[in-house]
């Protein structure tokens, strides 16, 4: 299940110096989010009318030089799930468009009619499609089109990088073949994709069609499953249907049929390409309450030197007035839009905002090389994170992490104390070089030599300066070892070519714990950077996972959470605020909570 | 009456010449400042790896006082983001940049001069296959190749037990210079001994027996020298720009080492903010290396009376 490099490189340009990782989901926020009152959203100015928001184009400009994934079932990087979902690919429930944090993160029906109905022990869901439903030559789009999507995912061979969440979950038994010399072994489950052809009655058995109705049997309860179906469960032209509708495989990322009010009509990657949408005529508004489509057009345009963008939008003259930025605000910009991190400057009043990203910052520790929990504790406490968050831009890098649940999930976070007691005394933000020799000579093992993985920018370069600094303070000697960002993911899941530790960041792919703590810990999800195998914890995580109390389930995820710190599986360093900036004639501009995204949805030009 | 030697004819001219005077004075200074400044540094109150949280904001970074923050604690300011003093980074970077310089200035000329020896005075078929082998590493995408090759040849010098991080890689760095470096004045040698080894106290060598190592090492590479030393001086400014340029796209030295390249790559993000970032290191680097061009062009003036400007 782990993702590869394409779409890793492309979520380090968008992250820029933060670097992003994964679909992400914000979720209810218990803190003022630091913009709330600044941040400007459609109640600030008059709104215009719906026709004078009809028309025009939004220009999206980016560093990336194309888009990892359009494919329904492969995209998952936050921003792109956002603006194709907005766009070209409808799913069955979808989130809501406002400023407001905890509502952005509540759930409406999409191409369904409610959001989900589960029986009583959530292990079956269905959905029921709406009227009105087309794809963009005007056929209708059926139950069997979802079906067919989400048969995709497990077609693994073809269909790559993309969540999994459907092969976790549905009720197929796993892959028999488990001889590597076969190439049937690739696959996970006992159903090949529709591709192969392989299990099909497995599959029929598992998702079934009756009518408008979609129906998953699930191999566990799965409380939140309506969340899950955001996530690579949008419905693909069943060729069985739609002869004309081809699914063109390993290419259909090229060019996915539209079932939203877009479409695409040109797609030309590398620096200076750019993919345009355009009306998808056959849409009926009627049978979409999400989207309200008021360009004419989109156009993305590739492989624009992050420098040259922000100083394009901050002139914001011509097409550039109705520009937004795909990524964020360069550092040393930072203080030309904002006053501070709270207020952009009055000429960014309405066009800059400033909040939480969904991203929780951390390192990992590969626990096999690291057995000796006193010294995972050691490093914890020498690390400097107050210079790595000085370093990142201070205030305007967020606040400092205690754990990977970030505070802007709502109930699902609770403070860890990992800075206060958990080690047995306050470690201050500085670090404590004096308390970690003792850890280590508690430990009754000397410290081994450590060398720090890190994906390579100027920003990170400082911030590996830092980590060797301040752990050398307590006697721990750190070697950086800086790797071409593209390959930084690659080389960091390979047990041979990692070190013993690095750096990394998470975002929840909704707002629900189960999509931070097991990937993170456990081998479920592919993202257990700490190699963790630890009997008890992956035990509880199951237990979790199968809690239908939603309160229950908070509670053990908050007791795993500081479980895992307890036990130093991770550095926490810095929950991330982004900030970053449009044109003077594109509204409304406001992070869209549930990606961390523009609110595609409902964005317009102003005359 | 007492005749001088070349030697001495050469250090008499140059004493003449006051810019060249000043130029290896200057020289002599960096190299002092490259050997002393780190072992010196801590008793003044210099450290490369220490923060300064103080000295810059805790809204982005900025150095908190104008000019990169320029003040008595740090006359040549702080790092934008960790407040690193630069002064410190410049003085250890210094000697990194030197160490790089010139020892890969000395590989260079060594394998350059015995090549270039052999190939010339060999002729034949030895002279065209050495001169092919030339051609071929001229004709190597040097940049391109460096760059693509830095992780594979770091971990192959680490096999060989060179401690990873920096170590590694200034050793990696001295490396490619002098490989891809030598050919260029390999020909000149060549050229040089070619008119050489038909002269008459060579013929004489010859007629006497002499062994050919002794014809080669003893007769022909004195009259060498000069075109040596002189293209010795002219190759270690280039070397330092050379492992700027080569630190500056990022396969040089590991932070939290710190090297001219690595500080001008860093300064040019903060260019429009703080321009002075980029002219400090600049500057030094230029001083550093037009010196070495005076004193070289001064060399060969020194060494070859007929050139008069």
């Amino acid at each position: 299940m782990l993702r590869t490099d394409a779409w890793l490189r492309r979520a380090l340009a968008i992250g820029v110096s933060f670097g992003l990782i994964v679909a992400a989901c914000g979720g209810t926020e218990t803190t003022p989010s630091p913009t709330a009152a600044t941040t400007p959203g459609p109640d600030d100015t008059p709104a215009p009318t719906e026709e004078a928001k009809t028309g025009g184009t939004i220009y999206m400009l980016t560093q990336a030089e194309e888009f990892d994934d359009i494919d329904p079932q492969r995209a998952y990087t936050g921003e792109d799930l956002a603006f194709f979902g907005a766009t070209i690919m409808r799913s069955l429930t979808s989130y809501i468009y406002t400023d407001d944090d905890a509502v952005a993160n509540t759930l409406q029906p999409d191409l369904a009619t409610d959001t989900g109905q589960a029986n009583d022990e959530a292990t079956e869901w269905s959905f029921t499609l709406r009227d009105g439903l087309t794809w963009e030559d005007g056929s209708e789009l059926v139950c069997e089109d979802v079906k067919y999507g989400v048969s995709r995912t497990y077609a693994n061979d073809i269909i790559v990088n993309g969540p999994t969440y459907a092969i976790q979950y549905i009720d197929i038994p796993d892959n028999p073949v488990t001889d590597e010399a076969d190439p049937n072994s690739v696959f996970l489950k006992a159903y090949y994709g529709p591709y192969d052809g392989t299990g099909q009655e497995l599959f029929d058995e598992a998702v079934s069609c009756d009518g408008k109705t979609i129906t998953f049997k699930l191999n566990q309860p799965v409380a939140d499953f309506n969340y899950t179906v955001t996530l690579g469960f949008s419905p693909v032209p069943d060729p069985a249907i739609h002869p004309d509708l081809e699914d063109t495989g390993e290419q259909y990322t090229l060019r996915p049929w539209s079932n939203g009010p877009y479409k695409i009509d040109e797609y030309t990657q590398g620096n200076g390409g750019h993919l345009t949408l355009i009306r998808n005529e056959a849409w009926d508004p009627a049978s979409d309450p999400v989207r309200k489509a008021y360009p004419d057009k989109w156009q993305v345009d590739f492989g624009i030197d992050a420098k040259v963008m922000d100083q394009r939008i901050i002139a914001s003259e011509g097409d550039d007035a109705f520009a937004i930025q795909y990524g964020s605000v360069q550092p040393e910009n930072l203080s030309t839009v904002f006053a501070d991190p709270e207020t952009p400057n009055p000429d960014f009043a309405t066009r800059a905002t400033s909040d939480f990203d969904p991203f929780a910052r951390y390192y990992w520790i590969d626990t096999n090389k690291i057995s000796n929990v006193k010294h995972r504790q050691a490093m914890a406490v020498a690390l400097d994170r107050d210079a790595i968050r000085a370093n990142l831009g201070g205030d305007y890098a967020g606040a400092l992490g205690d754990g990977v649940i970030k505070p802007n999930l709502g109930d699902q976070y609770a403070p860890t104390g990992m800075w206060t007691d958990l080690f047995g005394q306050a470690i201050p933000d500085t670090g404590d070089p004096e308390f970690a020799k003792q850890l280590i000579a508690d430990s009754g093992e000397p410290m081994p030599a450590l060398t720090w993985d890190y994906p390579q920018t100027a920003v990170r370069d400082q911030e590996a300066a830092i980590v060797v600094a301040s752990l050398g303070l307590a006697g721990i000697t750190v070697t950086a070892n800086p790797i071409p960002p593209g390959q930084y993911y690659g080389i960091v899941f390979d047990d041979e070519a990692a070190h013993e530790f690095g750096w990394a960041g998470w975002g929840p792919d909704w707002p629900n714990a189960s999509t931070v703590i097991p990937p993170l810990f456990t081998d479920k999800g592919g993202w257990n950077l700490s190699r963790v195998h630890d009997e008890d914890f992956v035990d509880a995580v199951q237990e979790a996972i199968a809690e239908l109390d939603h309160d229950a389930q908070a509670e053990m995820w908050h007791e795993l959470n500081t479980l895992a710190m307890e036990r130093v599986y991770v550095i926490p360093t810095t929950f991330g605020l982004s900030q970053t900036f449009g044109g003077t004639k594109v509204q409304p501009l406001y992070q869209w909570a549930p990606y961390g995204s523009w609110p595609y949805a409902e964005m317009y030009v102003t005359p | 009456m007492v005749g001088r030697s070349l030697r001495q004819i050469v250090w008499a001219r140059l004493r003449r010449d006051r810019l060249a005077m000043v130029c290896l004075f200057v020289l002599i200074a960096y190299y002092l400042i490259g050997i002393f400044g780190p072992i010196l540094g801590p008793s003044l109150g210099l450290d490369p790896y220490a923060f300064d949280r103080d000295s810059i904001s805790n809204q982005g970074g900025r150095p908190v006082l104008p000019n990169g923050g320029i003040s008595g604690e740090h006359p040549l300011g702080v790092e934008w983001g960790t407040g690193r003093d630069l002064l410190s980074q410049l003085l250890w970077g210094l000697r990194i940049s030197l160490v790089v310089a010139t020892t890969a200035t000395l590989l260079t000329v060594t394998i350059g001069v015995v090549i270039g020896i052999v190939a010339g005075y060999a002729g034949g078929w030895v002279d065209l296959l050495i001169g092919r082998f030339m051609d071929l590493v001229l004709a190597f995408p040097f940049i391109l190749i460096v760059l693509a090759l830095s992780n594979v040849l770091t971990d192959r010098i680490i096999a060989f037990g060179v401690p990873p991080g920096t170590p590694s890689r200034i050793v990696y760095l001295i490396l490619v210079i002098s490989v891809f470096g030598w050919p260029y004045l390999a020909r000149i040698v060549r050229g040089q001994v070619i008119s050489l080894r038909e002269r008459e106290f060579v013929e004489a060598a010859v007629a006497m027996g002499s062994s050919r190592r002794r014809i080669l090492f003893t007769e022909i590479l004195p009259n060498l020298w000069a075109p040596i030393i002189v293209y010795t001086t002219l190759l270690l400014p280039a070397y330092v720009g050379f492992e700027a340029a080569l630190s500056f796209l990022g396969v040089g030295v590991i932070p939290p080492d710190t090297t001219f390249g690595a500080m001008l790559a860093n300064s040019v993000n903060y260019f429009v903010q703080v321009p002075i970032y980029l002219f400090i290191p600049g500057t030094i680097l230029a001083i550093l290396v037009v010196s070495f061009n005076l004193l070289g062009d001064a060399l060969r003036d020194a060494l070859d009376p007929r050139v008069t400007r």
